[in-house]
Parts: structure tokens; sequence; C-alpha cells
């Protein structure tokens, strides 16, 4: 609670007016009534194209006020000493990530959950408290690991659905990840996964993909919320406009959460002519991060390792 | 070549399993016309579908079959019950030189043997005539520069065995980056997994193999200019055929790679000719154009086979579950520290 009021103060202090975007859209319902989606040759609603989120869903799917950085240290207390007597009113950035200044803040954003809360079991809400304490060392995105389902959708990059005809791909951008949405009857998953085992069917004009499988190893945002490998997504895509598509998730982990809940977000078309998924290949970017200190010598530095 | 084959394991062996179950019928499921092969509901040529390279045949020619191009009809039956008998003994459940699998002594590689179980093919392996895969230059073989040549033997000596100092020095696929795009159709485990899928204006192949992606416009768009690790492919139609051009590749000549002819540069160029020629099979024929790796283009023919319709290719978990990487690290400074005492 305070470290929230501590949070407010800072948003109106430096002026993050939280831009509020606000989910104050009509229901998916009513707009693919009044929408009727281009149709490809065998009748599909047509999803092709590059598309991408436009939120902070992936610092926080839940609402947050702005903060000074992803990582952070708690502020210091008074100490009384001349000079020192009055305490920093905000959590200041860990020494990792302090030399990037604004750039490394956290934008203030909405709740893209239904309700606003995620309902955690209370040893859950305590392992999400610990998982944000520990960004640094415990976010997969960190390590370019895939990103998972639904967080896949809203990372700050770009992805592509392919439309074939008996199979549907996802290929996002981070780490070249691709998902296959078999439209197909397919067997189930040999074994757990990153990404999912996605299962699609038409309903009506929306594809909804059901996705399962999944490993307890990835998260939902750079707040540490996270699942177990109970993790059943139920995904729904559904055109609403010419450059719209609107994105719902219903997410159930009986070992994490009390009851299912769900997340919703338009999703955007990337209008610019020619517009491509280009590569995010960061295994190579993060290689120094995790194996640097490992060997002989470190490359950062050429010199031998202690 | 360690924890990465690992990775994939469980699902190939899967994979083997549902294919011996699979009848060789391959129902149809694309729109098919009068005139050429099965075609997508858009009207394209369809190459949709999981393949592999399910031949024997060597990339550069073998010196036993110098100045030949192609077996003959007795050499072709020879191999082909070579093949049968392997899979019969496989069905058997034998184990070993039985199914052509190679023996410890044998192995290429030192200190690789337990990866052998990715030399089982699963199903008997396709017999074809020729003797290389390389059809261009006429010898069958990859025509290094000098430079390139020598580069290449290097490579071939540190080879599993180092040194290995930094993360800098396995090979690209020991990194979990990529084997690069050169080889993509026809090499990984077992003969490498692709399904391809098509949409409106796009062809996409997966490669099961470190998840290898290629995004393929086919709108007559021109080639962009951002360098990266797969280049930047446009490709289009010429009646059947599906021809890919890629360019603007990233220089990566400075890593250590599997197979030095396969380092991508920005000199590096490839046009590819995706025919299908058969119901299961593509004819798939690349031409390698790089100047800073090769004293002139190369060209090689490959016949893709089309695996039964249920085939699935799983995801390829490499970097996630590269234990082998920090093991590697680890022990090569155990080997310097245990050196170093003696200075002191």
């Amino acid at each position: 609670m305070r470290r929230g009021a501590r949070n407010a103060l800072l948003a109106v202090a430096i002026g993050a007016v939280g831009v509020a975007v606000g989910m104050h859209m009509p229901s998916v319902s009513s707009q693919s009534q009044a929408y009727q989606p281009p149709r490809t040759a065998d009748g599909k609603p047509d999803l092709n194209g590059i598309w991408q989120a436009l939120n902070t869903a992936n610092y926080d799917i839940e609402a947050h006020a702005a903060r000074p950085a992803m990582a952070l240290i708690p502020a210091p207390a008074r100490s009384g000493i001349p000079g020192l007597t009055r305490a920093t009113p905000v959590d200041l950035p860990a020494e990792p990530v302090r030399s990037l200044g604004a750039v490394g803040g956290v934008p203030a954003g909405e709740s893209v959950v239904e309700g606003g809360e995620i309902p955690y079991q209370p040893w859950a809400a305590a392992r999400k408290k610990e998982n944000s304490e520990h960004w640094l060392e415990r976010d997969p995105e960190i390590k370019c690991f895939m990103p998972g389902v639904p967080r896949a959708t809203y990372m700050p990059y770009p992805f592509q659905i392919l439309q074939g005809t008996s199979k549907i791909l996802i290929a996002y951008e981070f780490a070249g990840t691709t998902r296959t949405i078999h439209l197909d009857e397919v067997g189930d998953s040999p074994s757990e996964t990153w990404m999912g085992w996605s299962r699609g069917r038409w309903d009506g004009d929306t594809l909804v993909v059901d996705v399962n499988s999944f490993n307890d190893q990835t998260w939902f945002d750079r707040a540490g919320n996270f699942h177990s490998e109970a993790l059943h997504v139920v995904e729904r895509y559904t055109r609403i406009s010419p450059d719209h598509l609107m994105y719902e998730a219903t997410i159930e982990d009986p070992k994490v959460f009390t009851r299912p809940w769900k997340i919703r977000m338009p999703l955007y078309r990337r209008l610019e002519e020619g517009k491509r998924i280009l590569e995010y290949k960061c295994v190579e970017f993060v290689e120094q991060l995790m194996y640097g200190h490992l060997g002989v010598i470190d490359p950062a530095t050429g010199r031998p390792n202690p | 070549m360690k924890a990465r084959y690992l990775a994939a394991g469980a699902a190939l062996v899967l994979l083997v399993a549902v294919m011996v179950v699979a009848t060789g019928s391959l129902p149809s499921r694309t729109v098919a016309t009068n005139g050429g092969g099965p075609r997508t509901p858009w009207g394209d040529p369809d190459l949709q579908g999981v393949w592999r390279y399910e031949a024997a045949i060597a990339l550069e020619r073998p010196a036993e079959f110098k100045g030949r191009e192609f077996l003959t009809d007795e050499e072709v039956a020879a191999r082909a019950r070579v093949e049968e008998e392997q899979a019969s003994s496989r069905l058997a459940g034998l184990e070993g030189a039985a199914v052509g699998r190679r023996s410890v002594a044998e192995s290429p590689i030192r200190g690789n043997e337990y990866n052998s179980f990715w030399q089982d093919h699963g199903r008997p392996r396709k017999i074809y005539k020729q003797t290389s895969l390389i059809v261009d230059p006429r010898d069958g073989q990859i025509p290094f520069t000098p430079e390139a040549e020598k580069a290449d033997a290097r490579a071939a000596a540190r080879y599993g065995v180092g040194p290995f100092e930094s993360y800098l020095d396995p090979d690209t696929g020991e990194r979990c980056l990529t084997d690069g795009v050169t080889a993509l159709m026809w090499q990984g485990p077992n003969g490498g997994h692709n399904r391809i899928v098509q949409s409106p204006g796009f062809v996409t192949i997966l490669h099961e193999e470190y998840r290898d992606r290629r995004i393929i416009p086919l709108e007559g768009r021109p080639h962009g200019n951002i360098r990266q690790w797969f280049g930047d492919a446009v490709g289009r139609w010429e009646g059947e055929t599906l021809v890919v051009e890629t360019t603007n590749f990233i220089d990566r000549t400075n890593y250590e790679w599997a197979n030095l002819w396969t380092r991508p540069s920005p000199t590096l160029r490839l046009v590819e000719r995706f025919t299908r020629s058969g119901a299961d099979v593509i004819d798939y024929r690349i031409t390698v154009e790089d100047p800073a790796t090769f004293a002139r283009p190369w060209t090689a023919e490959i016949p893709i086979s089309r695996l039964p319709d249920d085939t699935q290719i799983y995801e390829y978990a490499c970097h996630e579950g590269n234990y082998a990487m920090a093991n590697l690290l680890a022990g090569a400074r155990a080997d310097a520290a245990k050196a170093k005492p003696a200075a002191k």
C-alpha cells in the first residue's frame, strides 16, 4: 500500500500523465456483428497481416503507475545525517539499470485483466511479489527465452499471421519464435513446451485457439506474473475493423489461480508499405550476460576471468 | 552438437513411431486441377506439408566415384537392398550396424558417439543415381577459394577439440544460433524437417532445428537493405516452380560454423528452385554464390520427400536448454586451472 501511494505521488511529481488509453471499447460481439471482415479464398475471415499490440502489458498486465526503472531498490531511509535528512519518496533504480535514466523507466498503464486483478492463490501472490523483486535474475525475456502465450502477443515487437489451409502460423519477431496453429486433427503434444500446443477452430468469424502443454518457465510480463505447467489458454482473434483485431485470452491454471481470468486488448495492423518481420535473433545478444563470466576469457574485457 | 540434439530427441522418437504406423498412402488434402500438381485455394502450386531429405547422397562426390556422375543400375539395386534389410532389422528391434548406424569406432566426431541415434532414418532411405548433390562444377566438389580451403581445414581440426576460451569458440549450432540457411532444406537430424505453409503472397518455411524460419514474400517487392542472418528472400512463381533469390546476408564469417560453406557473408547470394515433380517429391535446386568463400558459383540438386500428413515438427528449445555451453566453458576453465599451478 505504501509503495502504491509513493508511486502515485511519483506519477504526479514527474508529470507522467498516465495517458489513459483505456479499455473503453465496445464489446466484440456488437462490433463483429457490425464489421464484415474480408474473406480468404476458402471463405474464412482473413487474419493475414502484420499486427502489434500498443500498450504497456509487457511491463505489467495489471494496472501500474509509472516508476523509475524495471529493477528498483527500496527508497533509503532518512539517515538523520546533516544533508540527508530528507528520504526519497520513491524507490530508486537498481544499480545494473541506473545509467539508463529515463530510457529505463516504466510507463504507466491500465490493467488488461478483466476486473483489474489476477486472482492468485495466496502462496502464488507471494511468489509473484518475490518474482518482481528478483526481476533481473528471473524474467525469461532477459535471457532471450521463448516468451510463451499470451505474452508473445503483447511484447513490443510485431508478429505476422500467415493463414494457410490446414495450419495458421503466427510468426513473432522476438526470438524468431513461431507457433503452428493446427486447424486439422492432431494428436496431443508429446512433451511440455514454451509456446504451447495450439489447436484452432472457427467460432463464427472468430479464430479460437486452444493452447496447452506448457512448461512452468514463462511469465506474463516483466512484473513477475507467472503460471504453472497446468496453464491452459484459450485465445480469441476477431477482426473488428480493416486494421484492428480484438485479442482475448482466457487463462486457467488451478495450481496458481483461484478461478479462470481474462485479458483483452486490440491489436493494430502495421500499415507501413512492404512491412516485414525482421530478425531479432537475441541469443547472440545475451551470450555475454549468460556466459561471459564462465569462459577462460571474457570477450567483453578480453581478460581472463577471475 | 550435444545438448541441442538431445532437446528434440523425444520428439523425434515419437515422429519415427508415427511414421512406422502410418501407411504409405497420403490422403490428398489439396485442390487438384487439370494440368500440373495440386493448387492452393488461391491458385498457387501447393507445396504445403512436412518435407525432409531422405536420400543418402554425399554433398561432395566421394573419391570412389571420381569421374562418375551416376551410379550404375546394379549399384542402385545393391544399395536399395541394403536399405530394405536395414529397415527390416530396425522393425525387428536390432541396433547398430544392422540398422545402418555408425559404430563408436566409425563416428566422425570424437566424443560424440552417443549422438549416433540421430543417424537413424526411421524408414528406408531413397536411392538415387546421383553420386553427389553438387552437380556443378562437374567434379562434384565445393569450389572453395584457397583461403576458404585453409579456413575449412582449420575449422575441421578444431571441431570437438577447441580451444573453448569463451562462448565465441563453439560453432554457431552449439551456440543455438543456426547452422545457416544454405543447407536448410536437407540438413539437420535425420535429414532435417521443414514445414512449408503457404498463404496468399507468402511461402513460409519452418525448419525444426533451431526453429529457423524463412518468410518469403511473393509480391515482387524489391530486396530491402537490412542485412540479416537469413538474408532477405524474394520469391516468385515461374510456372510450377517457386524461385527464391536471397541476398543481404549479415557478415558472420568470423564465427565458427559446423560447415564453413553455410556461413553467411555480405557477398553471399542464393538462388533456389522448388519444383514439385511428384505427389511426394520436390526437386530442389540451389545455386550458391559468394566470392568471399567460393572461387565460382556452385549448384546442388536435392530430392526432398514429403512425409505423411500427420507428421509434425516440434518446438526446438535449444538456447533455453543449452547446458552444454556452461559445461563446455566450465570444463575448459578446469583444464586451464589444472595447467596453471605448475607456474606458481
